[in-house]
């Protein structure tokens, strides 16, 4: 049975809706995408970055403060080393996550929903990555050795870093995440670089957009090499998709701590990571696509699909916090078992309980139609996973650290002004590079979405030819 | 982090800077007097001051010496070392024997100089009163010496003075009192047995012979006294040999953590506190000990104690079975033993008015004392009124205990109590003072608050007050001249057991304190002689050693380089118990219940009665059974604490008599219901940078008539409250197999499951650790949780040897102090609450793991394995992540969250071992297992070799803690000798791997806490 009789026969309502709304055409599209570019941003945007900015400002601060100082400044302690440093950090490279998955592997495997929000969700990996990269750096004791001694540089004194140690690892899957990251957000970009070189009227931005579409001709030949390097970089992605988080998660799975030492980490910080960005790029889109007029290619049918990855995730998520408590008590070990019960009974039980009803519970309101299609309800649950996420990492990094082993060097954990600020700053890093990027660059993969109509369109046509002629 | 110095740090002042002024007095030497200097010229004087002519006896010659020690060059003349002197080579330490007072009772100690900067203090092995062991006042003298806050210059009515001044008034006085034979003169020492205080008292009569000398301490000894009176019609000293005991009786006494015998008291009674003896001493024992003349089979060797108190002590913490009472019902619980055990007893103590606390408890404890006989002991702490002591001699005279020695009074005045106060008060209202010297330590302070010794001071018209911190009492004083400190001295001392031992100088005093014997010197008409001299001059007269040795000369050399006088035998006495006067004379005491609250006053085990309180190491000493920091608080019970809705933290307001005071609440299990302890010695208000506004100052509670207790309190809720600084927040062990412990019975039977589990063969996929030192040493570390007190020593003698910093209170709150080495301490339900828990006490530092987590995830390599068992921290390679701490299971590393230098000012630098890096912010240090002292002995091995070494014996290295460990819990040596202590203790059936699951194989192995219940008490 092909798609086009499955189409004619599924009832109206579960019949799948278009990717692009209403009759478009290149011109159409070219005005619509490219149109928050060359207008005047408007108050909105202003007072959007006057807002980001702002909170960037404080991150300034805080950092300035914090490498005069020293780590001291945050409230990390003993036994409670780690805190919002490595929270923050696991928690904005997972929002990354999004980013790739929707670029790489829903490319390759051919999911043409993807090209309305690709350029999106890879803007946020690539600003995700770069909030992120500040804490490993920063929450050493002393980042100006960290920079370097952490990166295997030759050297005379014969000294290279601990490849035992997962923190090397990390410096590897962050460093390379980021590089292709990039590469695979600008290479992307470079055909629409040069329609906005193109369309430019002014003779410095065209020379601006010229330096960066790299001397885009448009030719086949272009085209041909272009897909060929996309296609490349998105099989390099994917199991970036799976290593960055599987990494991350070895930061605590090959210690020796009761809530770090766990085989089901891998997947688990996988599936929430997908799950934590697809949130992130809900949160972000269900705005942007409002104030800049691009509901016609951010379609409901997106928010939709965006919606039963984050449900379908939320379960992995979930089933994960079934395996490790299971493992917990399976053990029989007094150490796990005190760890499990501290998260459920301990000083910070409501982080926990918190977590479970976020993301957990929060998400089943998905399975109802409606509610996917309700921008409101899909809003506040997308926030609430974030929350959730930001409390997983929470959980794991602070209720593991708090209660360990000893009872005698048992302790609490309480942030600073300084800790707080540094989160609120990343955000404003991120929510300053967004808004700079809604501004800039078209937030829409331009070039994709012409060819996604043109391959609607030509899959239409055949469709109404066959229709015609009967032949099936 | 409260300021340590708000001042800025200055070494040396110029020329300029010299108070000039055509008074300026000259100085002896012809040198201008240089008022208000920080530092001193001393330093580069290499001719003149006779008063620092020890410096010449010591090596401290020259300016190189300090200028090793400090950045800046003095503006005098400086001479370089063009001949080096023969016992000064920079880098090599130096030892000098030494002693310190502690109550008036000396305490040898051994003190590591470098460059001429006393950094260590050890206990002089030497010296019986310390045996090479100390506690954390001794430790502590290192870092009080260099306390920028110390009195810098004398000063007359608050303003800056000179000592040359105040000589030529002290002359004029003299010259004035003499017509009276200076009866108006009286000098208010503290407690002393020192010889060299004796013959001082000598010469001030001989110019003032009706000058009158009494005593006041805040922590006297009079009771003890009082009850041998009682009891024997006699003031006698009373000691312990607590290696003869095997049941003993603790009524309110703190004997393991407080008084000046503690340490031999900690190493006595630890010796008795495992099932069996051990190494030498063992092989000689074993079989048979021999006590009170009966052999002693060797199933007996370890020793029971009964804690009876109100807060929870260090001693407490040791008990088998610990009684929670008040401290005004001591007395029934010492009647009810004197009845059962003293014939004529029940007569007696019906005499006292005291209901008998007769129970089962103490049937089973007279049945237990009366069976052991000599091995048994009562013995009662100071705080407790003169009868108890009396009715504790008896018993003790009835059993015919031979753990009790009884001596002539070694205290130059045995009555230093408040009732000394009360007479100076009564006569300088009368006008009889007219000049008052105190040397004693702060009165105005510890006065009790029934005693207005601040008022009776300003009717005196010289007071001249003697300290080395200007404090309260400074600030009513006339005169005010800036001590020098211990180890800036010359003096002596005397132990408890009559040693002699020498005090000498490690340090030409670093603010131009004066010296005690050149104090006494001016009113002794001797204001020329320095310190040395007078006390050469004192102990010239011993002469039949002097002649024996060859002359003076050479005789002093050997008793300096020794520390100690040739040991004279203990003057042992044995008097007879008065039996039939013993009711008459506890006839006045009159016993009364306290309804309601009790309010408890202990002494504090960090700062004293507050004469250490300006020493920030003591400070952020954790008590040692709550682990509270930089303060103190009112301990109550949790019963308590739930009758009257109470939380720890809240800060309450305790009344008494009207006075009030507000104090933050501990709730502290095993604390006697319907009382509060709170521990004096702060809430200080004097000049003391550290100490003032520490805690709250429970002498304005006090009354001569409760001084101790038996003042009943209201306790009222402020709504205020206060995080304390908290070392340890978590009490319970959550039925972890963490700190085992084992009873007696069950050792011997062997029967031992929860030990056993914590042993086994390990297997592991990864290979051996190849050793491939020629020699194979494998260090490791054996701590006895059975001798362990918790008295925290050892912290202090690591912090002091490893050059670690203090953080402050407010960063303790935040989880951030820098001990290596902690005693956790956690309290055991008993029967299902925590009323009368019990206390497990684990030292953890550093396990140095085989197969250690925190090295493999250190992303730079900064922790290493060495070829010999050692985690080593490799400081500067450590960019400070931190996730070694993360993964260390035992949480033993410590991380420089900040800059903690910044707290560091001035001259505390001075103090800083130069064999120990500084570690700097953000970087993760811990213990060593003083790697320094290994790698010494290891030159020391190759130097004596000629170049090839030779193994390191068992016992040649020691490490910091392990040296200060009174009851010799620390173990450390190399397990590849199969004879070493460590290797046997290791192989003890009582020794386990902490978290052994883990498979971490930890390098330090604890030995299981040895309980020995009553069978009748159980």
């Amino acid at each position: 049975m092909s798609a086009a009789t499955a189409h004619s026969e599924v009832p109206e309502h579960l019949r799948e809706p278009p990717l692009i709304e209403g009759p478009q055409s290149d011109r159409t599209l070219t005005d619509s995408i490219l149109h928050p570019v060359w207008r005047d941003p408007g108050r909105g945007w202003w007072m959007a970055l006057a807002v980001t900015s702002s909170f960037l400002g404080i991150l300034t601060l805080c950092i300035a403060y914090l490498l005069l100082t020293g780590v001291g400044v945050w409230g990390n302690n003993s036994p409670v080393y780690w805190a919002f440093d490595i929270i923050n950090f696991v928690w904005w490279v997972g929002i990354g996550h999004a980013g790739t998955l929707i670029s790489a592997i829903l490319l390759l495997f051919q999911q043409g929903w993807r090209t309305s929000i690709n350029r999106f969700a890879e803007a946020m990996t690539l600003f995700a990555v770069i909030c992120a990269a500040i804490f490993p750096g920063l929450h050493t004791g002393r980042p100006w050795f960290a920079a370097y001694w952490l990166v295997p540089i030759p050297n005379t004194m014969q000294m290279w870093p601990n490849f035992k140690s997962p923190l090397v690892w990390d410096v590897f899957a962050i460093g390379t995440y980021f590089t292709v990251s990039l590469l695979f957000w600008y290479v992307g970009l470079i055909p629409d670089l040069a329609t906005l070189r193109d369309a430019s009227v002014s003779r410095t931005r065209r020379f601006v957009y010229g330096v960066f579409a790299l001397g885009w001709r448009g030719s086949a030949r272009h085209w041909n090499n272009w897909k060929w390097a996309y296609m490349l970089l998105a099989g390099i992605s994917t199991p970036l998709v799976l290593s960055v988080h599987t990494i991350v998660s070895f930061d605590f799975a090959t210690s020796i701590l009761p809530g770090w030492h766990t085989t089901i980490f891998p997947p688990y910080f996988v599936a929430g990571a997908v799950f934590s960005g697809f949130a992130m790029v809900l949160s972000l889109l269900i705005p942007a696509r409002q104030f800049m007029g691009l509901k016609h290619v951010v379609t409901m049918r997106h928010i939709e699909n965006m919606c039963k990855v984050i449900l379908a995730t939320g379960w992995m998520v979930t089933f994960g916090y079934a395996c490790e408590m299971f493992a917990d008590w399976y053990s029989g070990s007094v150490f796990e078992i005190g760890q499990l019960l501290t998260r459920f009974l301990g000083p910070y039980r409501y982080f926990f309980w918190m977590l479970l009803f976020c993301n957990c519970v929060v998400p089943q309101i998905f399975w109802f139609r409606s509610m996917r299609r309700n921008l409101a309800v899909v809003w506040i649950v997308a926030a609430l996973v974030n929350v959730g996420m930001w409390l997983e990492r929470f959980v794991i990094v602070v209720i593991s650290l708090h209660q360990d082993f000893i009872p005698a060097s048992w302790g609490m954990y309480y942030p600073t002004m300084i800790d707080i600020g540094m989160l609120l700053g990343t955000m404003g890093l991120f929510g300053t590079a967004f808004l700079l990027f809604l501004k800039f660059v078209p937030a829409v993969a331009l070039a994709e979405v012409k060819e996604l109509r043109y391959e609607t369109e030509l899959h239409e046509q055949q469709h109404a030819h066959e229709a015609v002629t009967g032949a099936h | 982090m409260p300021q340590i110095d708000p001042t800025k740090p200055r070494f040396w002042r110029s020329v300029e800077d010299f108070t000039s002024g055509a008074d300026r007095p000259k100085a002896a030497h012809g040198y201008p007097e240089l008022v208000g200097r920080e530092f001193p010229v001393g330093a580069t004087e290499i001719d003149g001051a006779t008063r620092r002519d020890f410096l010449k006896l010591v090596g401290l010659t020259a300016a190189g010496t300090m200028a090793a020690g400090c950045m800046r060059n003095p503006p005098e003349r400086v001479l370089p070392y063009v001949r080096q002197p023969a016992d000064i080579r920079p880098g090599i330490p130096l030892h000098y024997a030494t002693s310190m007072s502690l109550g008036g009772y000396g305490i040898g100690l051994l003190v590591t100089s470098r460059e001429g900067r006393p950094i260590k203090i050890e206990g002089n092995p030497d010296h019986p009163a310390s045996f090479g062991a100390s506690g954390t006042f001794e430790q502590a003298l290192a870092y009080g010496v260099y306390d920028p806050q110390r009195g810098k210059s004398v000063k007359r009515k608050g303003e800056q003075s000179g000592w040359k001044s105040f000589v030529s008034d002290v002359q004029t006085r003299i010259a004035a009192a003499k017509a009276d034979n200076g009866k108006k003169v009286v000098f208010l020492d503290g407690p002393t047995a020192s010889p060299f205080d004796g013959w001082l008292r000598k010469q001030v009569g001989k110019t003032l012979p009706e000058a009158t000398f009494v005593t006041y301490t805040g922590v006297d000894r009079d009771a003890v006294f009082d009850g041998t009176e009682l009891a024997f019609g006699q003031r006698l000293e009373t000691r312990f040999d607590f290696d003869k005991a095997r049941v003993v009786v603790a009524l309110d006494d703190d004997f393991l953590e407080s008084g000046p015998d503690r340490l031999v008291n900690a190493r006595d009674f630890a010796r008795h506190r495992v099932p069996e003896p051990e190494g030498a001493e063992g092989a000689a024992s074993l079989g048979g000990h021999d006590v009170g003349g009966k052999r002693e089979p060797a199933g007996e060797w370890m020793n029971r104690l009964y804690v009876a108190e109100c807060g929870y002590s260090v001693t407490g913490g040791q008990a088998d079975h610990r009684l929670r009472v008040r401290g005004s019902e001591i007395v029934c619980l010492a009647a009810a033993l004197y009845a059962r055990i003293v014939p004529e007893g029940a007569a007696d103590v019906a005499a006292l008015g005291a209901p008998f606390k007769d129970s089962k408890w103490v049937a089973a404890v007279a049945k237990d004392l009366a069976s052991r006989g000599p091995t048994a002991v009562v013995t009662v702490g100071t705080r407790q009124p003169a009868e108890v002591h009396a009715l504790a001699a008896a018993i003790n005279a009835t059993l015919k205990s031979e753990v009790v020695e009884y001596g002539l009074p070694l205290l130059l005045d045995t009555k230093s109590g408040s009732s000394t106060l009360k007479d100076i008060v009564a006569a300088a209202n009368a006008g009889q003072i007219d000049t008052l010297v105190i040397t004693a330590w702060n009165p105005v302070y510890a006065a009790p608050a029934d005693i207005p010794f601040a008022d009776a001071l300003k009717k005196i018209p010289n007071v001249v007050y003697y300290g080395q911190f200007e404090d309260e009492t400074s600030v009513h004083a006339h005169w005010y001249i800036p001590a020098a400190h211990e180890l800036e001295s010359w003096g002596d001392s005397t132990s408890m057991d009559g040693t002699v031992a020498i005090q000498q100088p490690l340090i030409a005093p670093l603010f131009d304190g004066v010296q005690r014997g050149e104090l006494f010197g001016a009113f002794a008409g001797l204001p020329d002689r320095t310190a040395h001299e007078l006390l050469r001059e004192a102990h010239a007269q011993n002469s039949a050693d002097i002649t024996a040795n060859g002359g003076f000369d050479s005789w002093w050399e050997r008793v300096l380089q020794k520390g100690v006088l040739s040991p004279t035998p203990p003057d042992t006495i044995h008097p007879t118990l008065q039996a039939g006067k013993i009711g008459e004379r506890l006839r006045p005491f009159k016993f009364e219940r306290i309804e309601g609250i009790e309010v408890n006053y202990v002494v504090d085990n960090k700062v004293h009665d507050g004469r250490y309180a300006d020493n920030a190491w003591l400070q952020e000493l954790p008590e040692p059974l709550t682990k509270v920091v930089w303060g103190n608080v009112a301990m109550i019970s949790p019963a308590m604490a739930e009758k009257n809705n109470l939380a720890a933290e809240e800060i309450v307001k305790i009344t008494v008599d009207g006075r009030a005071m507000e104090v933050p609440l501990f709730v502290l299990p095993g604390h006697a219901d319907d009382a509060i302890s709170i521990a004096i010695g702060y809430g200080r208000a004097g000049g003391e940078a550290i100490a003032r506004g520490v805690g709250s100052n429970v002498n304005t509670l006090r009354t001569t008539a409760a001084l101790w207790f038996g003042a009943r309190a209201t306790l009222a809720k402020t709504g205020k409250s206060d995080r304390l600084g908290i070392t340890q927040e978590h009490w319970a062990m959550e039925g972890r197999p963490i700190a085992l412990t084992a009873e007696l019975a069950d050792i011997k039977r062997k029967h031992l499951p929860m030990i056993e589990e914590q042993n086994g063969p390990q297997p592991s996929m990864m290979d051996e650790w190849p050793n491939t030192t020629p020699e194979g040493y494998r260090w490791a570390m054996a701590i006895d949780m059975a001798k362990c007190t918790g008295c925290n020593a050892c912290i202090l003698a690591c912090e002091s040897e490893n050059n670690i910093l203090i953080v402050g209170k407010d960063q303790v709150r935040r989880g951030r102090e820098m001990h290596w080495l902690r005693v956790d301490r956690y309290f055991e339900e008993v029967d299902g609450s925590l009323a009368d828990a019990k206390v497990v006490l684990q030292p953890m530092a550093c396990v140095q793991c085989e197969k250690a987590p925190c090295e493999y995830v250190c992303p730079v390599n900064a922790t290493v394995h060495s070829d010999e068992g050692l985690n080593d921290m490799v400081y500067n390679r450590c960019v400070g992540t931190r996730y070694c701490a993360n993964n260390c299971p035992y949480k033993v590393r410590r991380f420089n969250y900040l800059n903690w230098h910044n707290n560091l000012q001035g001259t505390y630098e001075m103090k800083m071992n130069p064999d120990v890096t500084v570690r700097a912010r953000g970087v993760i240090e811990k213990c060593t297992y003083c790697v320094q002292r290994i790698e010494q002995a290891r030159i020391a091995t190759r130097i004596e070799n000629h170049g090839v070494g030779r193994v390191i014996r068992d016992g040649e290295i020691v490490t910091a803690c392990q040296q200060s460990c009174a009851s010799g819990a620390i173990t450390f040596g190399s397990l590849h000798d199969p004879k070493s202590a460590v290797s046997k203790l290791h192989a003890d059936e009582r020794a386990y791997a902490v978290l052994w699951e883990l498979n971490t194989r930890p390098r330090t192995r604890h030995l299981a806490k040895v309980r020995n219940p009553n069978p009748e008490l159980a």
